[in-house]
């Protein structure tokens, strides 16, 4: 595989496993404390639409859109989809934003749940169905962004797909070991480096799709990611540093 | 109809949310990147450009975040 291939293919299976990682704190949440045969059957039919979406999307763009006008579309919603995974990463780990905590998620929605009506002594419950379909669903819609525009911009669904696929093996194992919200995950650190790769590969292939003749061509991609990942750290350190000064000066008023 | 509103509200949310200059922050470095291109500036100068703006958009972002 191709150093492109295996970019596209971490950059999937870390933007995957981030929200796989949510998408498990519902089903659990739901599965223990309603039905775990509906919610399977939920999470099931997202995990199926989701697919769905995948092979139908990555494959109709891929074919039907000229290569430069979709560089350039899906290479700018990269660009703004990364950054505002990237900002928010910054400023979680400057200590400005509260991190994602799942465990707290996880105890608000069983409170959430145990207010709705009882399950039914027989049958499909409705409500298991729909929460883990609705949260399946949701978290997953990031993923076949991801996937579908990572891969169609560098015809490399497979890669994309693998990556999203060996994520969900991944946490969906992790998961069904442990038996609880996988709170542990450094999901701060894996979304620093998905906003990463998304606003390089953006940059990047945006630049291609306006029309610029990028210096030793791939080569420029490495570039790019380093110059981020510089500014990134700077940007880190530069939040920590305001908010302590902040904090001083709100201990001396 | 409110199917469509929420379908749009969806992917206003999915897409803008609430950091707008992270919607139209980039378009705008794209378009200029592309002006520049176009004016016959050289791959090197105007992926330059195209860097510095993309980090200023989240430079700015990450400033409105750190004032509100």
């Amino acid at each position: 595989m191709s150093s492109l291939g295996l970019a596209t293919l971490l950059a999937s299976f870390l933007a995957s496993a981030v929200e796989f990682v949510e998408a498990v704190t519902i089903v659990l949440a739901v599965g223990t404390t309603r039905q775990w045969r509906s919610t399977l059957l939920g999470t099931g039919a997202a995990v199926a639409l989701l697919a769905g979406l995948i092979a139908i999307f990555g494959t109709a763009i891929a074919v039907l859109v000229p290569i430069e006008l979709l560089r350039l579309v899906v290479g700018g919603f990269l660009i703004i989809y990364g950054l505002q995974w990237l900002t928010k990463a910054i400023l979680r780990a400057g200590g400005a934003k509260a991190k994602h905590d799942e465990a707290a998620i996880f105890e608000r929605e069983i409170v959430a749940l145990k207010a709705e009506p009882p399950v039914p002594a027989s049958g499909t419950d409705w409500i298991s169905f729909t929460v883990a379909f609705k949260g399946v669903l949701l978290e997953g819609l990031e993923v076949v962004f991801i996937v579908v525009t990572f891969g169609a911009s560098a015809d490399l669904l497979g890669p994309a797909a693998l990556g999203a696929v060996t994520a969900a093996a991944v946490v969906l194992s992790i998961a069904a070991l442990v038996r609880r919200p996988l709170a542990a995950v450094p999901e701060n650190a894996m979304k620093f480096a998905v906003g990463l790769m998304l606003v390089t590969f953006g940059t990047f292939w945006a630049g291609e799709g306006v029309g610029i003749d990028w210096p030793a061509e791939d080569a420029s991609i490495l570039v790019l990611l380093v110059g981020y990942v510089a500014l990134s750290l700077a940007g880190t350190w530069l939040v920590r540093g305001r908010l302590r000064r902040m904090h001083l000066a709100d201990a001396t008023s | 109809m409110s199917w469509l509103r929420r379908f749009g509200r969806f992917w206003y949310d999915f897409l803008v949310g609430d950091r707008w200059e992270l919607f139209v922050g980039p378009l705008a470095a794209l378009a200029l990147a592309g002006v520049l291109v176009r004016a016959g500036m050289t791959g090197a100068g105007v992926g330059l450009v195209l860097f510095i703006s993309v980090a200023a958009v989240g430079t700015v972002s990450i400033a409105a975040a750190l004032r509100s």
